[in-house]
């Protein structure tokens, strides 16, 4: 998601990065019961995971998270007066980028005199599970982020690979 | 359910069944209608708000996500 920022920042398109609760917290990476440990963790997704788009924190209750659809890594493309004409309950840059080069091509379009009228769809997208990376999430999180987890798939009966 | 519930309840300490129960992705924000407007807080601490950001750019990219 930092190379699409960079790669359409040309094109008046901003990317940000809101933080939202710990959705698997261990010993290594609690809980929030602050706002201060809540930049702390904010900080270490700059300087630990590379995030290199301006970051921003949501409330200590969640209420933008909450209200935006609550899902741990969602993603939206919205208009200069806040409407999305994009949006995903897990984030897939490709589909990002996809999405991004459709909109462009649109005002490109626009400019040439083209007479486009907006339409809605709805469709499945599917991504590639990188299951070692999340278990390394998991791991980096704490040893209770992955017995926790273990545990919930093992109540949904999902085999673990 | 007081300011300090909610915070607990949406700061669960373990991932289990309430994670699942609170995703609400049929009340996000509506494809082609204005979203919801929300303070934010930058890493220095400056406060604004989702539309003073959405409203720098002609299409503006937000990602949700923590470190885990």
């Amino acid at each position: 998601m930092n190379e699409i920022a960079d790669k359409y920042a040309d094109k008046d398109i901003g990317s940000v990065f809101i933080y939202t609760h710990e959705a698997h917290p261990g010993e290594n990476w609690r809980h929030h019961t602050s706002m201060e440990q809540k930049y702390r963790h904010a900080r270490a997704l700059r300087d630990v995971l590379g995030v290199t788009r301006p970051i921003y924190l949501d409330a200590l209750d969640g209420a933008c998270h909450e209200a935006w659809g609550a899902q741990p890594n969602m993603s939206f493309i919205l208009t200069r007066a806040g409407a999305p004409v994009y949006k995903a309950d897990w984030t897939h840059p490709p589909s990002v980028a996809e999405a991004l080069e459709s909109l462009v091509a649109v005002g490109e379009r626009r400019q040439a005199g083209e007479r486009l009228a907006p339409f809605k769809i709805e469709r499945q997208e599917f991504r590639y599970q990188d299951s070692e990376g999340f278990q390394k999430g998991l791991e980096r999180a704490g040893p209770q982020a992955v017995s926790d987890f273990a545990e919930m798939m093992k109540r949904f009966q999902v085999p673990q690979k | 359910m007081s300011e300090q519930d909610r915070i607990s309840h949406y700061n669960y300490s373990t991932f289990g069944p309430q994670a699942g129960e609170a995703l609400n992705w049929g009340s996000s924000p509506a494809i082609g209608k204005p979203a919801s407007d929300f303070p934010v807080w930058d890493l220095d601490g400056n406060e604004t708000s989702l539309s003073a950001i959405w409203s720098q750019h002609t299409y503006t990219v937000i990602e949700f996500g923590s470190l885990t």
